[in-house]
């Protein structure tokens, strides 16, 4: 069965001076994958630049836009129709626990996926969260345990958009026990990634008729490497697995491979900026998205 | 022995030299007998008195100030302050045969270094083979994810490096640093062979010394070589972070002499995946970029987000193949401690050949035969932990008290993993005019060496920036710490060569790898013995 879903992605800046010069951009679009493919995109900005694109280094499209000509206000949008295929769950026992293990303690299985099996500034967590933490037990299938994981970070955190910033870490998220769901993420990246799981950061949109935490902006979830299957996503902010619902724009190690937008401006004042996310399956879409988008957009 | 120079080894500047007992001295095997590669000059330096050579002191600081050629000191108190870079008029002299060694040595590193970043950043080879730990390379913050599965125009990442060597007490010398990612330096080895001219020309006409200036116009075409597809004249700039940079002088240098911009990142802007110089006429297309500056602030949409002195968008435009970068970034992890101790298996990896120059020995201490020397050699040894920089948790053997040996064997002993060893490094010492004493007393000397690689091109700079730790005993070189520099002379080989020479008259003779060229009001014949001539028409 196929879902065909109209996403928009839209972000709204005021500034108190005007800019003399910017250059913004965008890791919104959705990819094209197995289980989805992208029908129609348009773009457009008010500022009337033209865009142009490139990958970013794991294969991901970014647009970008340059302009001098003063302004106060930009709004940029993104409107892309994304047709959803089924997904496929794994099956457990294809692979014995042994074997699993052993594909995953390979050597040059480590060098293919090093780049979601390292620590940085947000995976990385002190020795002293380490003895709280899950770990595999020597019997449990991977799949398993990553289940048991995803319960386990959605039952020990709390959502709350408060304390925590674009820039929280995985052991800040264990101190705090609340954030976001980029919080939920890197947490669950960071203790797959213990157990030598290869793990990565997807940011995305999902779908907002089924009124999930976190839809109502880019959402984060993880995809975890399952031996003798493949990635498989997880949202352990709602305790899920990603499914036709879920639509993924980018991956990468972390938040700082995936962040929606970045921006250069040459201005002194203070700026203000807005942006929102409307998805929806098209049948429904054309009445929806005017409302859901004001909403939804977060100061 | 007649009178004068009796006279100066009394009252000469080089009368009192001490030869230190246990370094090796470049200019002296025993008192007033020199190498013979020194005798020529030494004999010439005899000759000043202490009065004539104060005075000639003074004419080279006075060069480099009217050069302007300074540098500023970060520290607090001094903030801003320019000092010039203190000079010495002893040149360094290195033989040509001993200099066609280290070259062909700096290559091969480079060379290797090369390659191995060219595979790291693909296939991984010698990761899979495990000559090189895996952990090592990723856990570096200046391997770049930004530069996997993406080989640069030419395949070449280090284009410029800076191959810093010593010599040790046995004679030989040792790569102490590969310097692959900004290394600076060459604008003081240009100015100091100016300096040297300026102030000693007599002297230094005299000598078959290998000429440096040609450096920026080298540089030019290595930059040339490497530039985008279809581009038959590249527009080439220099990018400087800005005249609060310590090296600004040193960028603003080398723009000037290879004739082309110098700018800021602000003068920069990326449209379209293409990079444009904002000048007067309009924008112009950029098309090839030396920038010092370093990654993290190369690109605010690809690493540190907050550069203000960087170009947004720029690394954008280097993947698509529209500019090219030199250095190439993520360099940075192949230049790291850790590395070093296995550039000779990196060598050996690539090349199929055995390192030319040495690599300072390395204890591992996991290995059972190193751990055992390390254990019963440590006061001879700087023992170093593989995983920090900056100087830290460093033991150096003979400076250390008993306790801290005991503490180290416990560490060592601990975590072998974490530990190398390293003999202790004797720098070479170098007769250098010490102000305040007024005469010429031992110092430790390094070498920076400057090796260009472009596409189909290496070049090695016959000469280098000879670094001297002015405080006595010091063996720190920096400019920042209280540290000199010298000229350096590459003597050419025998016969090859240029002479000038005027014979009193109107006529011109120049000489050149056997050939000589007269210039005259006969007008100009060149060759042996003159099998080919221009002359005047109607001149017999």
């Amino acid at each position: 069965m196929k879902t065909e879903y109209e996403v928009v992605y839209r972000t709204h800046n005021t500034y108190e001076e005007n800019v003399r010069e910017a250059f913004f951009s965008f890791q919104v679009l959705p990819c094209q994958n197995e289980s989805q493919v992208v029908r129609s995109v348009s773009l457009s900005n008010s500022l009337s630049a033209d865009t142009f694109q490139h990958p970013n280094p794991f294969g991901f499209e970014v647009i970008s836009l340059h302009t001098v000509e003063p302004f106060n206000t930009f709004e940029f949008e993104m409107r892309a129709i994304v047709e959803k295929d089924q997904t496929w769950f794994p099956v457990e026992g294809i692979l014995t626990v042994e074997e699993e293990q052993r594909q995953l303690q390979d050597h040059l299985f480590y060098l293919e996926n090093h780049l979601y099996l390292g620590f940085d500034h947000y995976t990385r967590i002190g020795d002293n969260y380490r003895p709280q933490l899950p770990m595999r037990e020597p019997q449990e299938t991977v799949y398993g345990f990553l289940q048991r994981l995803n319960s386990h970070v959605y039952e020990l955190l709390e959502f709350d958009p408060e304390p925590t910033h674009v820039c929280t870490s995985a052991n800040e998220v264990l101190k705090l026990r609340r954030g976001v769901c980029q919080d939920y993420t890197h947490l669950f990246l960071g203790i797959a990634r213990l157990n030598r799981i290869p793990c990565r950061y997807v940011s995305g949109y999902l779908n907002q008729g089924l009124h999930l935490t976190g839809s109502a902006v880019m959402h984060a979830w993880a995809e975890a490497y399952i031996p003798g299957f493949g990635w498989q996503g997880f949202d352990p902010t709602n305790n899920l697995l990603a499914d036709a619902h879920y639509i993924k724009a980018t991956h990468g190690s972390d938040y700082a491979d995936c962040s929606p937008i970045k921006g250069t401006i040459k201005t002194n004042g203070k700026q203000k900026t807005s942006y929102g996310v409307s998805v929806h399956p098209v049948q429904e879409a054309s009445f929806a998205l005017q409302e859901q988008t004001q909403s939804s957009f977060q100061e | 022995m007649d009178a004068a120079l009796r006279q100066n080894q009394s009252n000469g500047i080089l009368g009192n030299y001490q030869i230190p007992p246990q370094f090796l001295d470049e200019v002296f095997m025993a008192p007033g007998q020199v190498h013979p590669h020194y005798q020529a000059v030494y004999q010439q330096f005899q000759e000043f008195s202490k009065e004539d050579f104060k005075e000639l002191n003074e004419h080279a600081k006075m060069s480099f100030f009217n050069q302007g050629i300074t540098f500023s000191v970060y520290s607090d108190k001094s903030k801003g302050v320019e000092r010039i870079f203190p000079f010495d008029l002893f040149p360094r002299i290195i033989p040509a045969q001993e200099w066609a060694h280290l070259e062909e040595g700096i290559i091969q590193r480079c060379v290797a270094l090369n390659l191995f970043m060219q595979d790291i950043y693909s296939k991984q080879h010698i990761l899979r083979d495990k000559v090189v730990p895996a952990e090592l390379i990723f856990s570096s913050k200046n391997y770049l994810k930004a530069m996997l599965d993406f080989k640069p125009i030419g395949g070449i990442y280090n284009h410029i490096s800076g191959t810093d060597l010593i010599k040790h007490s046995d004679g030989q010398y040792y790569v102490l640093e590969d310097n692959l990612r900004c290394p600076s330096g060459i604008s003081y080895v240009l100015s100091n062979r100016v300096a040297m001219k300026r102030i000693l020309f007599q002297m230094f006409r005299q000598f078959n010394v290998s000429t440096v200036q040609e450096y920026p116009q080298e540089l030019l075409a290595t930059m040339q070589s490497v530039a985008p597809k279809g581009i038959d004249a590249p527009t080439c700039v220099v990018l400087t972070p800005g005249v609060y940079n310590s090296a600004y002088f040193e960028h603003a240098f080398l723009a000037l002499t290879m004739g082309v911009p110098l700018v800021e990142g602000r003068d920069l802007y990326v449209e379209k995946n293409f990079v444009y110089m904002k000048t007067i006429n309009g924008p112009k297309r950029v098309d090839v970029v030396y920038r010092r500056l370093d990654d993290d602030f190369l690109d605010p949409m690809a690493f540190k987000p907050d550069s203000m002195l960087g170009v947004p968008g720029i690394m954008a435009a280097y993947k698509k193949g529209n500019v090219n970068l030199l250095n190439a970034p993520g360099t940075g992890f192949a230049d790291d401690k850790a590395v070093y101790t296995y550039v000779p298996d990196i060598i050996r990896y690539y090349l199929q050949q055995e390192p030319i120059l040495n690599n300072v020995h390395t204890y591992r201490c996991e290995k059972d035969d190193d751990f055992k020397y390390v254990l019963e050699n440590m006061a001879n040894l700087v023992i170093k932990p593989v995983d920090e920089s900056g100087g830290y948790g460093i033991l150096i053997g003979n400076k250390a008290t008993k306790e801290q040996l005991a503490e180290f064997k416990t560490l060592v002993t601990e975590n072998r993993r974490k530990y190398i060893a390293q003999p202790i490094m004797n720098l070479s010492m170098h007769a250098t005019f010490i102000e305040g004493e007024d005469q010429f007393e031992p110092r430790h000397v390094d070498l920076r060496t400057f090796t260009l690689l472009g596409k189909d091109r290496q070049f090695v700079l016959k000469g280098g920036l000879s670094r001297v730790a002015l405080k006595k005993g010091s063996l720190i070189v920096n400019s920042s710490q209280g540290g000199g520099s010298k000229d350096t002379w590459v003597m050419m080989e025998n016969g090859a060569g240029m002479f000038m020479h005027q014979n009193g008259s109107t006529e011109q003779s120049m000489t050149m790898d056997g050939q000589t060229m007269t210039m005259g009001p006969q007008g100009m014949s060149i060759g042996t013995e003159g099998t080919m001539s221009m002359g005047k028409p109607g001149a017999e």
